[in-house]
């Protein structure tokens, strides 16, 4: 009686040695396929070449949308929506001198001297202007001056792509101008 | 001579514990099979090459790979020409990033167009041999830039590609976390 006890509660160690060896294998094959970083891309296209279509305009209706974004070292230039951005009408002679002297949103240390100098927030805010009246349009042209660095031209993408400070009713950052379309730009 | 009482014990004890081992490889292993992924592409980080943040969430798909670093242009892997440094006619004193004169006719870059022509051409006979639509050269390609690249080498690189039946173009980023 005693002895069948003994027996019944002996402890078996279960031999590990081979998941282990299983796990060794393992582990340099997921060490190569592992990514630590995450990859995007952002979509953009060519300008297309040919003659601009000439469309009779009906003065009653709304002027067709081509907005474009210059980055210069001196700030951005929202382009091709002055009637949303300034609604009062063309500038008279001597402001429109002064209008061409800067750009629409200039930097906060001007000349800029890094990119955080960029006054994103308020290009954000303008494009949530523009997509008000224009909740149909989808695309920007970037016109980039030759000096300027890829880094900031793919932040203007970001904050002309969508308006990550408001949500849409999914809870999705709000769509501005995704399709974007890279220009020559200055010389 | 006989064994002591604490020197029998240690013959007893020294075989090798495993189990905590084990605890420990699963746990790496679990974590190993969450970061596993399967990308169509693959950066090589390095001082040359630094590619720029971003909050785009579209995953990257096959095409052409360009990469322009700090010191050359590079097609799928092969090396087509070195990049330069010219003086900054703006901020005299500083040099900035340029492709050599002798490289180009005007702004396109010869050896580049070239070497991206024979790519779409091969796309194209690929396409043809297969006879699958998802082989059709549609004239993609993954750019990887350097963040310090100014957009004068982006530009002619571009319309480059753009001569050679390239339109669309898909500038690689590391995503940002938010």
């Amino acid at each position: 009686m005693a002895v069948e006890r003994r027996k019944s509660f002996q402890v078996t160690e279960l031999n590990l040695v081979p998941v282990m060896n299983l796990v060794t294998i393992l582990i340099p094959f997921l060490l190569m396929a592992a990514e630590f970083v995450h990859l995007a891309v952002i979509d953009s296209t060519l300008p297309a070449i040919g003659k601009p279509e000439v469309e009779e305009l009906d003065p009653n209706e709304k002027p067709p949308l081509v907005l474009s974004v210059h980055i210069t070292d001196e700030g951005l230039t929202i382009a091709g929506a002055d009637h949303v951005l300034n609604p009062e009408g063309a500038a008279t002679e001597g402001e429109e001198e002064e209008a061409d002297k800067g750009p629409t949103i200039p930097c906060k240390v001007t000349p800029c001297a890094d990119i955080d100098s960029y006054d994103f927030a308020e290009l954000t805010r303008l494009l949530d202007l523009i997509k008000d009246e224009y909740p149909d349009d989808e695309n920007v042209i970037l016109v980039p001056e030759s000096r300027i660095s890829y880094e900031l031209i793919v932040k203007v993408m970001d904050y002309t792509r969508e308006d990550r400070e408001t949500r849409d009713k999914d809870g999705e950052p709000r769509l501005l101008f995704p399709y974007v379309v890279i220009a020559g730009g200055a010389q | 001579m006989p064994l002591t009482k604490a020197k029998r014990r240690l013959e007893i004890e020294g075989e090798l514990s495993i189990t905590s081992m084990m605890d420990m490889m699963v746990i790496i292993l679990v974590f190993l099979l969450k970061s596993y992924s399967t990308t169509d592409i693959s950066v090589a980080a390095s001082d040359e090459l630094a590619l720029p943040t971003s909050t785009a969430e579209k995953p990257p798909g096959v095409a052409v790979n360009l990469v322009i670093t700090k010191s050359n242009i590079v097609v799928d892997g092969l090396e087509i020409l070195r990049l330069t440094k010219v003086p900054d006619e703006e901020n005299p004193g500083q040099e900035i990033l340029a492709v050599p004169e002798d490289e180009k006719k005007g702004q396109l870059i010869t050896r580049l167009y070239d070497r991206l022509l024979e790519k779409a051409e091969d796309a194209k006979q690929l396409s043809e041999l297969t006879q699958n639509t998802e082989h059709d050269f549609k004239g993609q390609m993954l750019l990887q830039c350097d963040k310090k690249l100014p957009f004068s080498v982006l530009r002619e690189v571009m319309y480059t590609a753009g001569q050679a039946q390239f339109s669309e173009f898909r500038f690689v980023v590391y995503k940002t976390g938010d």
